[in-house]
């Protein structure tokens, strides 16, 4: 975006926001900046049409409570604030219906499949795609992240801990909301809500909100605790993935299990990082031009999927 | 003085006779309210929609209107901005649908958005941090003018200012991320 429209459009936001105050009368003067360039009417109506767009936002947000069998929820941009009549509503499927309570204790997902599991206790898992996790329904409060990747939302009770296993390693809830990634020899937990434990009997490290670790199995130091963006924990559930500096790997490895998307890096531009969100959009091209644009590559079709090169 | 000038204002006939009150200000007004609606994106249509506006004013029933002109220019802000999204609409549409249900009247009161999109926003919001997210909310969700907001999160104007142009100005990005063809 030019410098010119950049700074027309903080002018229009600027306008907007003052008009929302009842008592604001300053239209002659709106009328004169609108006047100063043809171009102003035409941001400033795409400002407020998205402002009033947010009109539908719910009073208080919160995470829907959903179950979504095999496609996952993705966002389209032909739709966005502007195509709700295409858009399909999900709906709600209870857990029994989808035969996971009964002895069927290992859920499997594709890659780019999303499911959200509810247990019994008022717990939810959302698992993400290419993942494997494994429910016990002798053990309500225990699950086992084989692999992959999965945000956990759990109902705290202090005499009864739920445990989240996976590697070698055991997260122990104190009332939270957290995700967990397994990627190959290696484990990361991010907080968003409450206390976890990881590893208290070996490690003995404590997680409260906004903060994670990246543990490689074998360690032998106990992980690192690193500050973590609240807002982009999970991020996958919606079809938003937040990056600062993340090498280019592990966004292809986003990629192929929230997306199902084969992504690779060419070895010359294995050592850049991303910085950025990324849009799983329905046209998967769109996806892959804007990871290329923010990560200064070129992609190109390679088979089923992408490469990007320096 | 002060005082003699306020009772008069009070007693002033436009003032007790709302639809009386409406017409005269919007006759008294008509050059300012047609140039508003010329550069509002009406043009050449501007004195078609000043008769658009003069129907929708004055067929409404309404209280005593304490300041009409702020009211009327609000109104044919408003009028431009229904204008455009219907417009929006009906291209939405025709993409989608093909020309066979383009004959339906679009409205302007159906939400634009879906389910899954507002989740999109409500995530874009959370992202720009916990006090914009919440400044943001407690503006735009739940209609609280700014100064209440700055003394009940105990920053000040200008930081309510500053977080609300913020996080509008990462809706608007990620809208072009998705407009972007």
């Amino acid at each position: 975006m030019q410098a010119d429209a950049a700074n027309a459009e903080a002018r229009a936001i600027n306008w907007l926001i003052r008009q929302r105050d009842p008592l604001f009368d300053d239209w002659d003067g709106f009328a004169d900046w609108l006047a100063e360039d043809p171009e102003h009417n035409a941001i400033y109506d795409a400002v407020a049409n998205l402002d009033r767009d947010l009109d539908a936002l719910p009073a208080t947000s919160k995470p829907s409570v959903v179950i979504v069998p095999e496609a996952p929820r993705r966002p389209s941009r032909r739709a966005w604030f502007g195509g709700a009549m295409a858009a399909a509503l999900v709906g709600a499927i209870s857990l029994s219906s989808l035969g996971l309570l009964g002895n069927d204790s290992r859920i499997e997902t594709l890659a780019g499949e999303h499911r959200t599991i509810a247990l019994a206790d008022g717990s939810k898992i959302e698992i993400n795609g290419a993942s494997v996790i494994e429910i016990d329904k002798d053990r309500p409060r225990f699950a086992r992240l084989e692999s992959g990747e999965a945000m956990f939302h759990v109902v705290h009770r202090d005499s009864d801990p739920f445990v989240v296993e996976t590697g070698d390693a055991r997260i122990v809830d104190l009332g939270t909301a957290f995700n967990v990634v397994r990627r190959d020899r290696q484990t990361s937990v991010a907080v968003s809500e409450g206390i976890v434990l990881y590893n208290h009997d070996r490690d003995k490290v404590r997680l409260v909100a906004g903060k994670g670790i990246e543990a490689r199995d074998g360690d032998r130091q106990p992980p690192v605790v690193q500050d973590v963006d609240v807002a982009s924990i999970g991020g996958w559930r919606s079809g938003l993935l937040v990056y600062n500096g993340t090498p280019l790997a592990v966004v292809a490895e986003d990629l192929k299990r929230t997306a199902g998307m084969q992504v690779s890096i060419a070895p010359e531009a294995s050592d850049l990082s991303f910085r950025g969100a990324l849009i799983i959009d329905k046209n998967r091209n769109r996806t892959i031009a804007d990871l290329a644009a923010l990560s200064g590559t070129t992609a190109q079709r390679q088979g089923d999927g992408w490469i990007l090169t320096r | 003085m002060a005082f003699q000038s306020k009772q008069s204002m009070t007693e002033s006939p436009d003032r007790t006779d709302a639809a009386q009150g409406i017409e005269g200000v919007l006759l008294a007004n008509r050059d300012r309210i047609v140039r508003f609606l010329e550069v509002r994106g009406a043009g050449d249509g501007a004195e078609d929609l000043f008769q658009d506006l003069w129907m929708r004013m004055t067929d409404r029933k309404t209280g005593p209107i304490s300041d009409p002109l702020p009211y009327i220019m609000r109104a044919a802000n408003n009028l431009m901005l229904d204008r455009y999204r219907s417009a929006r609409q009906s291209e939405l549409r025709d993409k989608a649908w093909g020309e066979a249900s383009a004959t339906q009247i679009p409205s302007t009161e159906t939400s634009l958005i879906s389910r899954e999109q507002l989740t999109l926003v409500e995530t874009a919001i959370t992202a720009t941090g916990e006090r914009p997210a919440r400044i943001f909310r407690r503006f735009r969700v739940d209609g609280q003018n700014q100064r209440d907001i700055a003394s009940e999160m105990g920053v000040s104007l200008s930081t309510v200012e500053a977080d609300l142009r913020k996080v509008y100005a990462a809706l608007a990005t990620i809208r072009r991320q998705f407009d972007a063809s």
